[in-house]
């Protein structure tokens, strides 16, 4: 008898099991896509095991995907555009958060996160989360555009961090006419055909006192000060403040030989200052940090900021569970995990920038709240990928010298109205 | 027909039937929808398809950077294909008069056409490096901008190519020259043949059909060359390395817009037909079987 009650109980539970069980309680699963964090140590898998523990009956998958951004990219778009519930909670670059919120792929958390959720955050980080009237995301982690310079010397010419890049260019030549050292470079940026290079000419644009997009979402407004800014980069080449290679250069080219003290300046994002000085860096302790320059007669330089966003699918079957994984990596504890020593990264929650441990973690965090809370994001607006891969190839032509920045700028122009005028 | 050639002509199609229905699902199926996209204006970001017709082509005509996009494929594949040719029947001969080594000689070679091309463009990639690469290095030290500069970033791209299919040709060729019976050799030597004349009469003349097949591969491969210079320049410097196929990668799938790109995509596939059909043409004029 006990034992046919036990029978009984047993098929009840497995009954029990195959029915769906109601939403918010019953073991859920979610699956979490992100890029692949470089780096010595990956936060990730701690912080999932430590939000699981926080919410009993939610398992969270990560599943990582590879670390080229364009593969990244491509993925997402493939499996939302199919209308996927495979995954619910996924990483965003920075720049592609207008266009999936324009597709409908994203699940607008305007309803669950009020503004006072994303106030502790850097407002770069936030504008590019907030477009239109939603909220497509939550700020995870930040890259800003910064001005490294051999501190050492300029010390020994009496020189401090220069305000405008026409000082730079003056300090340059005073620190080779003194080394005499032919190997030592002037200033060093990212100038290959690819997003860095757009990065590094918004922000002379923005030095110069103009901007990609008008307020009104005109393309280009001043044309005038855009093209004497690309100018002025092809100058820096020209006059050899910058050696000819720059035009080929990308992060890592450029990083290098400033770490291997062969040039004054270079213009990077916080991870370099990481590996500037690691105990065997020749100039580990000679690097300071300054924002990037202004131009005279333009304005004060803002770095550009980039970085990844936490969002989530629309097609998710537990809103409720990514919602709460989506707060969890983005609040204070969370983002500690990624101020860690050994972490690559950079949170985007400005208190952290002062907190004992982080600075412990990266000497550099005081330094770089300040610039991280002056920068800019890239313009915020769905079109921005195909602005961007339109705009490389005329900015490198102007770079290398094979068309006058004037024409490039004007090819662009009228290329972007033509894609543009194709998709309204 | 007798009821035997039928029944042959029966068990034939009954075992070229699979062969035909998957390439007709992966082949012929993709490029007709690619063919149905290219007549439509579709970006799924934007929520937008709609039938355009001919739209994407006549833009096409008119757009300076889709010329330019068919110049650096048309004088990539030219240099790069002449090149891999000329030195692969050279070192095939050179192979074929070593006397000791030759296994070595061999396996070296194979190494660079074995290397996945994205390696391939990595390893280029720090051979060109301004100041550390050992190009400039055995150039004298001189700071030459190999990939930043547009005059010179295209020949670097050729010469990496050449590097990595050379071998697949000497291969072929070296093959091919083990074929050949040494009495001919020995013929034209009692004959009194120069070595000149024996290389221009006897030894070109039978690897031609060889290097005809070389020849088909090789144009095809480069005409829809994209590994090398999508991770080398990005289509960079002011986009003198941008070729066809990075042009529709670009339009396809960083941008999305899949009708465009199709668009570049099909005149991309009705270039690689034209050439093989000239090809095949060339080859039968020649006596091989296709």
């Amino acid at each position: 008898m006990i034992r046919r009650a036990g029978l009984l109980l047993a098929l009840a539970a497995l009954l029990g099991g195959c029915a769906e069980p109601p939403a918010g309680s019953g073991p859920i699963t979610i699956v979490f896509k992100h890029a692949k964090i470089l780096g010595s140590l990956d936060p990730i898998p701690g912080l999932l095991r430590e939000f699981e523990r926080r919410h009993p009956g939610v398992t969270v998958r990560s599943e990582p995907l590879s670390w080229t951004s364009d593969e990244q990219h491509q993925f997402y778009v493939i499996n939302l555009d199919g209308r996927t519930p495979s995954f619910d909670v996924l990483l965003l670059d920075v720049i592609w958060v207008p266009e999936f919120a324009q597709a409908g792929w994203l699940l607008d958390l305007s309803p669950w996160v009020m503004p006072e959720e994303l106030a502790p955050h850097f407002p770069a980080a936030v504008a590019a989360a907030t477009w239109g009237h939603g909220v497509w995301g939550m700020p995870w982690n930040m890259n800003v555009g910064v001005l490294y310079y051999r501190s050492d010397l300029l010390a020994k010419y009496g020189m401090t961090a220069p305000r405008t890049w026409e000082a730079l260019v003056e300090q340059a030549a005073r620190v080779r006419a003194g080394e005499r050292d032919p190997r030592l470079d002037g200033v060093l940026w990212q100038g290959k055909q690819y997003e860095g290079l757009v990065v590094n000419t918004l922000e002379h644009f923005w030095a110069s006192g103009t901007s990609l997009l008008g307020d009104d979402g005109r393309v280009l407004p001043d044309p005038e000060r855009a093209a004497s800014a690309l100018g002025f980069m092809r100058g820096l080449v020209e006059r050899g403040v910058s050696p000819g290679w720059v035009t080929a250069g990308d992060e890592e080219l450029t990083r290098r030989p400033f770490g291997d003290g062969r040039a004054v300046f270079v213009r990077s994002w916080p991870y370099a200052l990481d590996l500037f000085e690691t105990p065997d860096s020749p100039v580990r302790g000679r690097v300071g940090i300054a924002a990037l320059p202004g131009h005279a007669g333009g304005a004060a330089g803002a770095g550009a900021t980039g970085g990844f966003h936490l969002a989530v699918n629309r097609r998710t079957r537990h809103p409720d569970a990514a919602i709460a994984l989506v707060r969890f990596l983005a609040s204070d504890y969370g983002q500690r995990a990624i101020a860690a020593p050994g972490v690559a990264l950079y949170p985007t929650r400005a208190a952290l920038y002062h907190d004992a441990a982080a600075v412990r973690a990266h000497p550099g965090m005081p330094r770089f709240h300040d610039l991280a809370l002056a920068a800019r994001p890239r313009p915020v607006t769905p079109y921005y990928l195909m602005m961007s891969t339109t705009l490389q190839p005329e900015f490198s032509a102007a770079v290398v010298g094979v068309k006058r920045p004037e024409q490039a700028l004007a090819y662009a122009r009228r290329r972007l109205e033509y894609m543009l005028s194709g998709l309204r | 027909m007798t009821a035997r050639q039928r029944a042959d002509r029966r068990a034939g199609l009954a075992f070229a039937a699979p062969a035909m229905l998957a390439l007709s699902a992966l082949a012929a199926y993709p490029a007709l929808w690619v063919l149905w996209l290219s007549l439509q204006q579709r970006v799924p970001i934007f929520g937008i398809a709609r039938f355009v017709g001919l739209d994407h082509f006549v833009f096409l005509a008119g757009d300076a950077r889709f010329w330019n996009a068919v110049r650096v494929t048309l004088v990539f594949t030219l240099a790069s294909v002449a090149l891999e040719l000329t030195l692969g029947v050279a070192v095939a001969l050179a192979l074929q008069r070593q006397r000791s080594g030759r296994r070595l000689a061999l396996s070296l070679l194979l190494l660079g056409w074995a290397l996945p091309s994205v390696v391939t463009a990595k390893l280029f990639e720090w051979l060109y490096h301004p100041s550390a690469g050992l190009v400039n290095v055995v150039l004298g030290g001189h700071a030459i901008n190999w990939l930043g500069d547009p005059r010179l970033a295209l020949p670097g791209l050729v010469a990496a190519d050449v590097w990595r299919t050379m071998p697949f040709v000497a291969l072929l060729c070296y093959a091919r020259l083990l074929t050949i019976p040494i009495e001919v050799y020995e013929a034209a030597r009692v004959d009194g043949a120069s070595r000149a004349a024996t290389l221009r009469s006897i030894t070109l003349p039978l690897l031609r059909p060889i290097l005809l097949i070389a020849l088909l591969f090789r144009t095809l491969d480069a005409l829809r060359a994209f590994d090398l210079m999508f991770v080398l320049t990005g289509g960079g410097p002011a986009n003198t390395t941008e070729t066809l196929t990075v042009y529709a990668y670009r339009s396809l799938f960083q941008t999305l817009q899949l009708g465009f790109g199709a668009a570049i995509g099909v005149v991309v596939f009705a270039l690689v037909m034209a050439v093989a059909w000239a090809y095949l043409r060339a080859l039968r004029g020649a006596g091989v079987a296709a």
